[in-house]
């Protein structure tokens, strides 16, 4: 009878794997507010919740309607070495590492690996990849959509990512394919079009 | 990956129970389509495995190129038998991993990263027929029950995350029964092989293949223990050395064939081999793919494996790599200048070594092989002016 012990014990791993409390906080509509370490100011839209639980140590996540309708990811201050997201609990493999001197195509990949890992999916397409800018820094904008496997839907999401004094910084959007991508993304754009930067200031170099 | 452990773990709990005698075989074989299924508890499995076949249908996972999918079932009918194969329905799916499964009530699962590692034909139909051969033989029934006097495997199956394809990867698959039934399948897929007219070798060469990749990956992390040794998921089925063996000395004493099919396989899966490599190169698993690329050159690096063999250096990036994977596209170029993407790889590999002058000229060679690519405007910002 080893099959109830393991029940009991796969139950807590996969319970461990989840955020123990996470809560929401409603973001308020005035103002700018401080994302993600402080690392960056965004005007947040009407309706918006800024969660407690975060992907990784260097980020934030704002919802409207729920991280399954819609969810916007601010990363800010990601260093040499480190992944983009905590390593799922029950993972074989390390995440995929940002490093500093990563080309702008570079940090598509480290985001669409880190993604297809997280996701256990392999039905992940990069659309258009263009230069843009976050706050007043070059940047890669790239477009992508994915389906998970639990899911019978395709989602749509937009990303822009700089790296600034060797750390990277990126805004990440992704919603259902189906009518809420559309009907939030230009929002988003202008939201992160007015997005601040504020890196730490500039180390001496090692 | 926590949805491949969770499997795993599961699928050792599951495969652990005792072997079933089998049934008398007084009834119709599950491999007639006249078969129907026997008793409350079978029935009830069917019902689930009908839900599960109707979300498989509309899964984003489906490779539903007709070709394809006709193709793996011209193999499967030609192994098991043209009366036999209509059995089975068969569904291709977009998942990098070695494994296929079927379940009692002829869904049959394919994943992409099996159609990656077969080599040929042959060995295709070393794992198409030893998974008929559990279905045959209603292994996966004769577990169900087992589990069933045990406690009840469905709510089991609902812990599986990854949803419903993992799920049935756990009913029915190749790494899911015990040894007496994976020998049963396995000669099974020999007499198959055989009669079909493959070479009996292909039924070794594949797990030899996969057990070597296995290795290799447990090689290069420290944390799994190494295969055979009281690993998990080596005891939890049978692709131990002792295995190739019966499988060779088996193979021997059947009529020989030089037919594997290399060359039609080669040409049936072509156009998607390219996303395939993609899914497995992009899985961050470098050991377990460089072994596998060099299994598919055999010495013999065609433009394809030395492209991908190159994306899988830059990844890493480790001291030694760029330069490594600059070399591979190098050659991957020579090898097919219309290979768009490997001037892409050697541009960026060049900018990354700050010889920036001819990095910048690679991309603007990618950028005339591929007009139309989505990171166009990126590319050609990279191949200007634009530094680091």
């Amino acid at each position: 009878m080893r099959l109830v012990p393991l029940a009991i014990s796969l139950l807590a791993l996969v319970g461990a794997a989840m955020p123990l409390k996470a809560e929401w906080k409603a973001l308020a509509s005035k103002g700018d507010v401080a994302v993600a370490g402080k690392l960056m100011l965004a005007t947040p839209l009407a309706g918006w919740n800024s969660s407690t639980a975060q992907p990784s140590e260097r980020s934030e996540r704002w919802t409207r309607d729920g991280l399954a309708l819609n969810e916007l990811t601010f990363f800010a201050g990601v260093r040499d070495g480190e992944a983009l997201y905590f390593k799922p609990f029950l993972a074989d493999k390390d995440l995929p590492k940002f490093r500093s001197d990563m080309l702008p195509t570079e940090l598509v990949e480290l985001f669409e690996n880190s993604n297809r890992a997280i996701l256990g999916s392999s039905v992940f397409t990069i659309g258009k990849v263009e230069p843009s800018m976050l706050g007043k820094y070059d940047a890669v904008r790239f477009a992508y959509s994915y389906a998970a496997q639990d899911e019978g839907l395709t989602r749509r999401g937009e990303a822009v990512a700089a790296i600034v004094e060797g750390r990277l910084y990126l805004v990440n959007f992704v919603a259902p394919a189906i009518h809420y991508f559309d009907r939030d993304i230009a929002e988003i754009r202008q939201l992160i079009s007015t997005l601040q930067l504020r890196p730490p200031k500039a180390l001496p170099a090692r | 990956m926590k949805r491949a452990v969770a499997i795993l773990a599961l699928a050792a709990a599951l495969a652990g129970g005792p072997a079933r005698a089998m049934q008398p075989a007084t009834h119709i074989l599950p491999s007639s389509t006249a078969y129907q299924p026997q008793d409350a508890i079978e029935k009830g499995l069917w019902l689930e495995m009908d839900e599960a076949e109707r979300q498989i249908r509309g899964s984003k996972f489906l490779i539903d190129d007709p070709e394809l999918n006709a193709y793996v079932k011209s193999v499967l009918c030609r192994a098991v038998g043209a009366d036999k194969c209509g059995a089975a329905r068969v569904y291709l799916i977009r998942t990098p991993q070695f494994n296929a499964a079927m379940a009692p009530n002829g869904m049959m699962l394919v994943w992409s990263g099996l159609l990656l590692r077969a080599r040929n034909e042959a060995e295709l139909a070393t794992v198409l027929g030893h998974e008929f051969a559990h279905f045959e033989q209603q292994h996966s029934l004769q577990s169900f029950r087992d589990i069933k006097a045990k406690s009840d495997a469905m709510t089991w199956l609902g812990f599986v995350p990854g949803g419903v394809i993992a799920q049935i990867g756990l009913m029915g698959s190749v790494f899911r029964f015990n040894r007496e039934m994976e020998k049963r399948a396995d000669m099974s897929a020999l007499d198959y092989l055989s009669t079909s007219g493959y070479d009996p070798m292909a039924a070794s060469q594949i797990w030899e293949q996969f057990r070597g990749e296995m290795e290799a990956q447990a090689k290069a992390d420290k944390t799994l223990a190494q295969p055979g040794e009281g690993s998990e998921f080596f005891s939890s089925h049978p692709n131990t050395k002792a295995r190739m063996e019966y499988l060779r000395a088996a193979a021997r004493r059947k009529a020989p064939s030089i037919d594997n099919g290399a060359e039609r396989y080669r040409a049936a899966i072509a156009r998607w081999w390219p996303r395939l490599i993609e899914d497995q190169v992009k899985l961050n698993d470098f050991a377990a793919t460089e072994y596998l690329l060099a299994g598919m050159a055999r010495g013999r690096w065609s433009a394809d494996l030395l492209y991908a063999r190159a994306e899988l250096y830059r990844a890493r990036g480790k001291a030694g790599d760029l330069a490594l994977a600059e070399r591979f596209y190098r050659q991957s170029a020579a090898a097919d200048p219309r290979l768009a993407e490997s001037w892409k790889g050697l541009g960026l590999v060049l900018l990354r070594q700050g010889r920036d002058a001819e990095g910048r000229r690679m991309l603007r060679r990618y950028l005339d092989h591929a007009p139309e690519a989505g990171d166009r405007a990126m590319i050609a910002a990279m191949a200007g002016d634009m530094a680091r």
